[in-house]
């Protein structure tokens, strides 16, 4: 099913569009912290202008605690805002570590087997998915090269398959 | 798998929001509506809100967008000019020590400009459209008849805390025009106000400019996205 929407199925599609909706999501709860904090700049000054011509009246104290609701609204609002931005930021580092620690660790792994730097290459495009046809337009080889590649690989890891070679790092992740 | 061990600086929402605020509430205020006028102090009313949360932002916001990111230090700009001048290129987390001082300088005017605007005009219009500008004089509609009563009420009555805010913050302009017209005693003040409002709106397109121009001088000289850090969906990771 992968094959024939390459675009679809790259790696990383998934997460990018996850930051996406948290991002527009961010951007929405800041929106409407700024709308509020323009109200309260209006309704304070208005409530002040109340206290100026009628002293403190149960309408002005009233005001007040409007007033004060919507200035407290736009602090928690952005205190909310910042626990959101320093989350999110915190997944991403995350998410950096352990994809650049993944991509250590394949490395070692490559090494090990003593592959090639041609056939390290291929054992990675197989392992982001991709089959023989796609690896030889993305090679600009010949896909019986690669073909022959691969099986080396395969002999290599001690797996009879692109299966098999996924699953060996599959294991070592769970 | 491409290094992301340098993130490309992006500044949150907030900091986004405010910024492009007040860039329309300037541009409005200073193009669009006419000095004096009900709009325009609305527009001022907005943007000393947006001018608020920024400030606010400063203290609780994620760590580039706080105060003690950007300190406004002389010694560290003058240190950043040796950098221009050798060349050396330093990524800065928040602003850099000249881009600091600027948002400060610019700050500060902003803040002059709605303090001056506020001691001119009062609290916000109900109804924007009913008070003219300086160019007609006559304003109509802004609570017109219970104002007189008020006025003699104000003065008997022992309303301390009116008292109070109106040394901050002085009566509609409306009430202020008859005022003028009756006993002329605010008119000095209102002068001087009118002075600083202009002088330091002359100083913040100066700053404007400048800061313009430090963003397109930074932006060649050292090529970090300052720009991409501003706009909506700027300096993604792709």
């Amino acid at each position: 099913m992968a094959a024939s929407h390459p675009d679809q199925t790259r790696p990383g599609q998934a997460g990018r569009d996850q930051n996406r909706r948290r991002d527009h999501r961010t951007a929405l709860v800041a929106a409407v912290v700024v709308i509020q904090a323009v109200a309260a700049a209006f309704f304070v000054a208005d409530a002040l202008d109340d206290v100026a011509q009628d002293g403190l009246s149960a309408h002005v104290l009233i005001e007040g605690l409007i007033a004060f609701a919507l200035v407290a609204g736009v602090v928690l609002g952005g205190w909310h805002m910042r626990t959101m931005l320093a989350e999110a930021r915190r997944r991403e580092e995350a998410l950096a570590v352990a994809s650049g620690a993944l991509a250590e660790h394949i490395g070692t792994r490559f090494r090990d087997w003593g592959l090639t730097a041609a056939e390290s290459d291929v054992a990675l495009f197989a392992l982001k998915g991709c089959d023989v046809a796609e690896i030889a337009r993305l090679r600009g080889a010949a896909t019986g090269t690669v073909r022959a590649q691969l099986s080396q690989v395969y002999a290599k890891a001690g797996v009879a398959s692109q299966a098999g070679l996924v699953s060996l790092f599959i294991e070592d992740l769970l | 798998m491409e290094s992301q061990s340098v993130t490309p600086r992006r500044w949150d929402p907030i900091v986004k929001l405010t910024h492009w605020g007040v860039v329309t509430a300037v541009i409005a205020n200073a193009i669009f509506t006419e000095e004096g006028s009900g709009w325009h102090i609305w527009v001022g009313y907005g943007l000393a809100g947006l001018l608020a949360l920024r400030l606010l932002w400063g203290l609780i916001g994620p760590a580039e967008a706080r105060f003690s990111a950007f300190p406004p230090s002389p010694a560290r700009a003058l240190a950043h000019l040796g950098e221009i001048r050798r060349g050396e290129v330093v990524r800065h987390r928040s602003h850099n020590p000249l881009g600091a001082l600027m948002a400060y300088a610019i700050w500060g005017t902003l803040l002059v400009i709605v303090g001056s605007g506020i001691a001119m005009s009062g609290p916000p219009p109900a109804d924007p459209a009913a008070v003219q500008g300086e160019a007609g004089e006559g304003r109509e509609g802004q609570r017109p008849e219970p104002d007189e009563e008020r006025e003699e009420g104000r003065e008997l009555s022992a309303n301390l805390p009116g008292r109070i805010v109106n040394l901050i913050m002085p009566p509609a302009r409306a009430e202020a025009a008859e005022g003028h017209e009756g006993g002329g005693g605010a008119g000095e003040g209102d002068e001087l106000f009118e002075e600083v409002h202009e002088i330091a709106v002359n100083l913040l397109y100066l700053l404007i400019a400048l800061h313009i121009a430090g963003v397109i001088f930074e932006t060649r000289r050292s090529g970090h996205e300052i720009v991409g850090a501003m706009i909506p969906g700027g300096n993604r990771r792709a």
